[in-house]
């Protein structure tokens, strides 16, 4: 059976490379000229055209993947993957697609209708509204925010509104032949409700309800084009020859706030003709509360980031590009650049200083059904019912139709279909080797929180039951116990139990981004200016709330219960190894200031006693180490079976604890009858019966103590002779021995 | 003369005691000892020596005419064989015959009128008698005990280093072996109890003192929690085989791995000889150097048998190069190389000193490592180390390269909370505190303690003797309190509970016994957890 898969792949890849061998030759001919400076990614351009080709090949071999897996791709082998259902937006007679970023709507347009989805929830089976507007050309539409207006932009000098509700139109022109229009979009500040940005500038403008309009501020700038995102609340415009400079500004709750101009980096070229930005080159990222713009310099194959801070925009590096065509998506805020043409997205976490993907560079894949996307019998179902589904072979990956909608939207133009990026955070995790910082990038992933938890966990577990060197495992530790103190301070770790989970995201008034600084390593920056950075509206909260847990940060509780107490049983000859990592965690907990459940002190007993390591055990206690419980001192008293040592910290644990009860019984236990009546006596303890001395001593078989303990028993409890007990044990006592006199 | 001096009352035997009406026994061992002073076997007539120290076989020289191969050590070493034979002919006579009536436990002390002979039976027949002179010095006044402490440590450690001496004994029958070893060593360890020219033993001055246990360092969580963290990195630093460790901060233990037992004897070593208290009063003008030349050079000029036979060629126990004998307790023969290791030339050149694990039963390559006051002993198992110093500059790399941050870390989280010296002083109280469990004890700072008046010393120490006593009765664990008014009106109490043991003297003379046990009451509930709050 395997023998001939593998024979059909040999003959399948030579099937491949006969068709590819343009590719091939060129791939094999770049790595032959570097070979003495070969390094990785030196020939990644050749290596993707040889790739792509190859997949192009395969995919007209197998004309239907879906036979074995509903993947569209090379392989199911992706970091990010579209699934099927999408949202369906065809509309008969439809004009066009808009995308309403503030509102997180789809609006398709007829000759007289706006259709609108919702897509914050991204839910296939919503119907849209539909609106009808006066018939006319459409350049862009875009609702207001409290959804009651569409402003529908009809020509490059004037923009309507028509009121949902009143019916009431409105037509604002600008100054015909002078300047043109070149787009719109509502705004949330204090200040005005729409901007307007033209070829002059940018006009501020406050909407009443009864829809009228009143110029509030005008801001000069010779504008080509301009860039706008809601969730940074920030517009870019560009002017120059080049484009190159930058005016932006930021309409934030805050007020409106204007930021440095800066100038873009472009290379220079050897001849003279001077390369131009487009808006389509440069795009604004929101990460982790920070605001970003990544550029395209298409001359030097690199794209350029530049973070915005409130009175500096500071460049950040650059990533390398390896494709002509290039667009951005932002899932869980990580970077996804897409390299159009060799069909495969790249992902960046901005958060590390370090530029370098997080993993390689693998195509978006396409799936079938939630969590099926392997198994046949999804494939089998799709394909039965193929009208409720874009079948697999009309899906084209980095169509030219495809737009890529902020932040991590795609719209299919042909299909008219949109989908939603989603990573896949196992396939990540499977393919990277250093587990600290993969760790580390998991407990920042807020979107699949439940699923970054789960694997951490299961990392953390890998990490001891492959026994990996205590250092390894310890910075793997404290990576989760730091987070979750972070998110604890920051107020975003909720209880499971809590059930329904009310996090707060913390509120955007400077607040979060000063945490997500405090967490940022080495992020110089930050340090050197003193301001603070800019205010961002927390687009995404809704988001995050509808998700169960908002963070994947892992109670010490928890990684108690889910690694320690888990890889115990299959750990019984690596105690040693084990007390040694769970040392390292209580260190990391008690840096932190966190609690974690006593279990665990009552397991490093265990452990330890079951390595015989009786003098430690006694370190451990003494330091406090092992904080001192009942629980404890009864598995001390437990583990003492061995050692009498062992059995002594727990009795004087019971004592410290003041726990009489448990400490007379232990005492009687060992046969210190009188100590433990004594003890019961000074602390005037009433819980003990006096049959339970009586009966210790009577089962230790010495008559003399049972003799000595009536005696006791007699002069201490008044009235004492006259009760059954006296009688049964006295009786019990001349019938043994006449010899012992009570 | 010596005879006529004896009287019946200085006769004390402990453990036959128990069994025997002491009076007649009294009586019986007059006559035995009288006879063998007629023998001439007890003549006590040394050159002015206080002290003598021997270790003989009973299983050796049972026939005539070869008395003296049971003899494997003898101190001073340049007495008469005579003298030597009679010292050991009195021991072994001793014995035998209180084997009688106690063949478990034979004798442990008989007090003569001018001398005290303290007995040890370090192994099965091999026995360890030190013989102290009762002079009209003051000072001479100790806690047998405390002798008998003295006895157990020089055996402890010797065994630690070279095996036990049945071991040497079997391995080399003729006794050259052993004796080649054990003249420097206890000669070595004499000279650390030596004070000028005398050999200073425990007296009643050193009576809050307890030898033979730990003393600890106090952490706070977190800072036990590094410490362990560190222990945890040591414990892996030769891959696989699990290393032991003991750390010291100053002369405190701070962290262990090994059984209590094991932990006593590399404790000790390791104050006497590794800690940076040790390695810095080497340089100090009190040096050891002077009076170690001198002493060798009375060695050389003795012409005792133990040292015609140590300069026969032998193999010696640890086996590094044949016919040196190695002596671990050397002084200023350790120093604190460049990379932060301590070096020795001990066991030869570029060799690793190794010592034998009591607990485990096994021989370990022995690291020690000090970075400021801190020192760290790595214990290596002997399987790890295949190609000798390879393995060993590999396992010290492992050390430097993971866990020089945690060393870093632990030194200044202890020595910020170190409190010096007196950190233990709590004021208005002189204590010993025993734990006979974990052979761990703390105590007031001797400074503090030298400011006690002699009665109330005295007082303390005829205590400890009482308590001594009474614990040997019974093997059992019992709990007692004794109080004791010395003359100067102070107080010497004793508490011992489960093991545990509490020795205070308080020097309020105005003090009632009920103000005193109040002050014992409040120091047992906030220093010692209430262990030992009795009433």
């Amino acid at each position: 059976m395997k023998e001939k898969n593998s024979a059909t792949t040999a003959s399948t890849l030579g099937r491949i490379l006969a068709t590819c061998s343009k590719q091939a030759k060129d791939y094999g001919s770049c790595v032959a000229s570097k070979v003495h400076e070969i390094e990785k990614d030196l020939c990644l351009k050749q290596f993707l055209a040889l790739k792509s080709c190859m997949q192009h090949t395969v995919k007209i071999m197998s004309p239907r993947p879906s036979s074995s897996q509903t993947s569209v791709g090379s392989g199911a082998l992706s970091h990010a993957y579209i699934q099927h259902p999408s949202l369906r937006c065809n509309v008969p007679e439809s004009r066009g697609l808009f995308y309403d970023d503030a509102n997180r709507l789809l609006i398709c347009v007829t000759s007289s209708q706006v259709f609108s989805w919702e897509t914050a929830t991204f839910n296939p089976d919503v119907s849209p509204s539909v609106d009808s507007i006066p018939e006319g050309p459409i350049l862009s539409v875009r609702f207001s925010l409290d959804k009651k207006v569409i402003a529908v932009q009809r020509s490059d000098c004037e923009i309507q509104f028509f009121h949902r509700e009143t019916k009431q139109t409105l037509t604002h022109k600008c100054r015909a032949g002078s300047e043109s229009l070149l787009g719109f979009f509502w705004s949330d500040s204090p200040l005005c409700d729409l901007a307007v940005v033209k070829t002059s500038g940018m006009d501020l403008f406050a909407c009443d309800s009864a829809m009228n309009l009143r110029l509030v501020e005008t801001k000069k700038v010779n504008v080509n084009w301009y860039i706008y995102t809601h969730e940074s609340r920030l517009v870019l415009l560009a002017s120059g020859l080049q484009c190159k400079t930058i005016t932006g500004f930021q309409l934030s709750t805050a007020g409106v706030v204007r930021l440095p101009k800066f100038e873009m980096t472009l290379a220079s070229t050897e001849s003279n003709s001077k390369p131009i930005i487009s808006a389509g080159d440069v795009h604004l990222v929101t990460v982790y509360g920070r605001i970003y713009c990544v550029q395209v310099d298409m001359e030097a194959m690199l794209l350029h980031t530049y973070r915005f801070y409130r009175d500096a925009v500071v460049q950040q590096g650059s990533l390398p590009i390896y494709s002509s065509k290039l667009s951005v998506s932002v899932v869980d805020n990580l970077l996804l650049v897409h390299q159009i043409d060799a069909k495969v997205v790249i992902i960046y976490d901005l958060f590390v200083d370090s530029r370098a993907p997080v993993s390689a560079p693998l195509p978006l894949l396409w799936r079938g059904y939630q969590g099926s996307d392997t198994s046949p019998q999804a494939a089998s179902k799709e394909n039965e019912s193929p009208e409720s589904s874009t079948s697999s072979e009309n899906i084209v990956m980095y169509e030219d139709a495809w737009t890529f909608l902020v932040p991590d939207l795609i719209l299919d133009q042909t299909n008219k279909v949109l989908w939603r990026v989603h990573l896949d955070l196992e396939a990540i995790s499977a393919s990277s080797s250093d587990r600290t910082s993969l760790l580390e990038f998991l407990q920042r992933r807020k979107l699949e929180a439940n699923k970054a938890k789960q694997l951490c966990l299961g990392i953390a577990r890998a990490l001891i039951l492959e026994r990996r060197p205590a250092t390894q495992v310890t910075q793997a530790i404290d990576v989760l116990v730091t987070a979750y103190s972070y998110s604890v301070k920051a107020g975003i770790y909720k209880e499971l139990k809590n059930g329904k989970t009310t996090a707060t995201i913390p509120t955007n008034d400077g607040a979060s981004p000063d945490n997500e600084r405090g967490r940022a390593s080495g992020s110089s920056i930050d340090e050197e200016e003193e301001e603070v950075e800019m205010n961002l509206p927390s687009g995404s909260a809704d988001e995050q709330q509808e998700s169960q847990l908002s963070s994947p940060a892992i109670s010490p509780d928890e990684l108690y219960k889910f690694v320690f107490a888990s890889v115990e049983e299959t750990m019984v000859d690596e105690s040693d190894y084990l007390v040694a990592i769970i040392t390292e965690f209580l260190r990391s907990i008690s840096a932190e200031k966190l609690k974690v459940d006593l279990n665990i002190y009552v397991m490093t007993i265990r452990l330890l006693a079951r390595s015989k390591r009786f003098a430690e055990l006694s370190l451990f206690t003494t330091n406090k180490i092992i904080e001192p419980s009942k629980e404890v001192a009864l598995q001390l008293l437990e583990s003492g079976g061995q050692d009498p040592r062992v059995r002594k910290l727990g009795l004087d644990m019971l004592r410290q604890l003041s726990l009489h009860h448990e400490y007379i019984s232990s005492l009687v236990q060992d046969g210190y009858y009188l100590e433990a009546l004594r003890y019961a006596q000074k602390r005037k303890v009433t819980s003990v019966r006096s049959s339970l001395f009586l009966e210790a001593a009577f089962a230790s078989n010495d008559m003399q103590h049972l003799a000595a303990i009536l005696r006791v028993l007699s002069e201490l409890i008044p009235g004492f002779k006259e009760t059954s007990e006296y009688y049964t044990f006295h009786g019990l006592l001349n019938e043994t021995s006449s010899s012992v006199a009570v | 003369m010596p005879a006529a001096t004896l009287k019946t009352a200085d006769f004390v035997l402990h453990k036959v005691a128990q069994s025997f009406g002491l009076c007649l026994l009294g009586f019986i061992l007059k006559g035995f000892y009288e006879i063998l002073e007629a023998m001439g076997m007890a003549s006590m007539n040394s050159s002015g020596e206080s002290l003598k120290l021997c270790v003989f076989d009973l299983r050796r020289g049972q026939n005539e005419g070869q008395e003296l191969d049971k003899i494997l050590f003898f101190y001073p070493p340049d007495v008469t064989f005579s003298t030597q034979l009679s010292v050991i002919g009195l021991s072994e006579g001793l014995i035998t015959f209180t084997r009688l009536f106690s063949p478990e436990a034979a004798c442990e002390v008989i007090e003569a009128e001018r001398h005290s002979h303290v007995f040890h039976e370090a192994e099965p027949d091999i026995w360890m008698v030190m013989v102290v002179e009762k002079n009209k010095e003051i000072e001479a006044i100790w806690r047998v005990d405390a002798l008998q402490k003295v006895l157990k440590e020089v055996h402890s450690l010797f065994v630690m280093f070279h095996g036990s001496i049945r071991s040497l004994l079997d391995k080399e029958p003729s006794g050259g072996l052993i004796r080649s070893h054990f003249y420097p060593f206890i000669t070595d360890y004499l000279n650390d109890l030596s004070v000028g020219k005398k050999l200073q033993l425990p007296s009643f001055r050193e009576t809050l003192k307890e030898r033979g246990t730990v003393q600890m360092l106090t952490l706070a969580r977190d800072a036990a929690l590094e410490v362990q963290s560190l222990v945890g990195v040591l414990d892996s630093c030769a891959g696989t085989l699990r290393c032991h460790s003991v750390i010291l901060f100053h002369d405190l233990l701070v962290s262990t791995t090994l059984s209590p037992d094991d932990t006593v004897d590399l404790f000790t070593f390791s104050v006497m000889r590794l800690t940076s208290n040790a390695l810095s009063s080497g340089t100090s003008s009190w040096s050891y150097l002077r009076k170690g030349t001198s002493l060798s050079q009375t060695s050389s000029k003795s012409t005792s048998p133990q040292l015609l036979v140590s300069s026969d060629s032998l193999p010696s126990g640890n086996g590094h190069d044949a016919g040196r004998v190695i002596r671990p307790l050397q002084h200023n023969k350790w120093i604190k190389g460049k990379d932060g290791f301590l070096v020795t030339d001990i066991w030869g050149k570029d060799a690793t000193p190794t010592i034998w694990l009591h607990q485990r039963q096994e021989r370990v390559h022995l690291l020690a490592y000090q970075h400021k006051c801190l020192t760290l002993v790595l214990l290596v198992p002997t399987e790890a180390i295949v190609n000798g110093e390879l393995d060993i500059s590999f396992v010290k790399h492992q050390v430097i390269e993971n866990a020089t941050a945690k060393i870093l870390k632990v030194e200044e989280k202890l020595s910020k909370g170190w409190g010096g010296e007196n950190a233990y002083h709590v004021s208005g109280y002189r204590y010993l505190l025993v734990d006979n469990d974990m052979e761990v004890s703390r105590a007031s700072p001797s400074g503090k303690v030298a400011t006690l008046a002699k009665e109330t010393l005295l007082a303390v120490n005829k205590l400890r003797e009482t308590v001594d006593t009474e614990k040997s009765r019974t093997k059992e664990e019992k709990d007692m309190e004794i109080c004791i008014r010395a003359k100067n009106n102070a107080w010497a109490i004793a508490r011992v509970t489960r093991g545990k043991e509490l020795y205070m003297a308080l020097e309020k003379a105005s003090d009632t016994l009920l103000d005193a046990t109040d002050s014992v009451q409040s120091f047992s509930n906030r220093y010692c957890n209430g262990t030992f709050s009795m009433d």
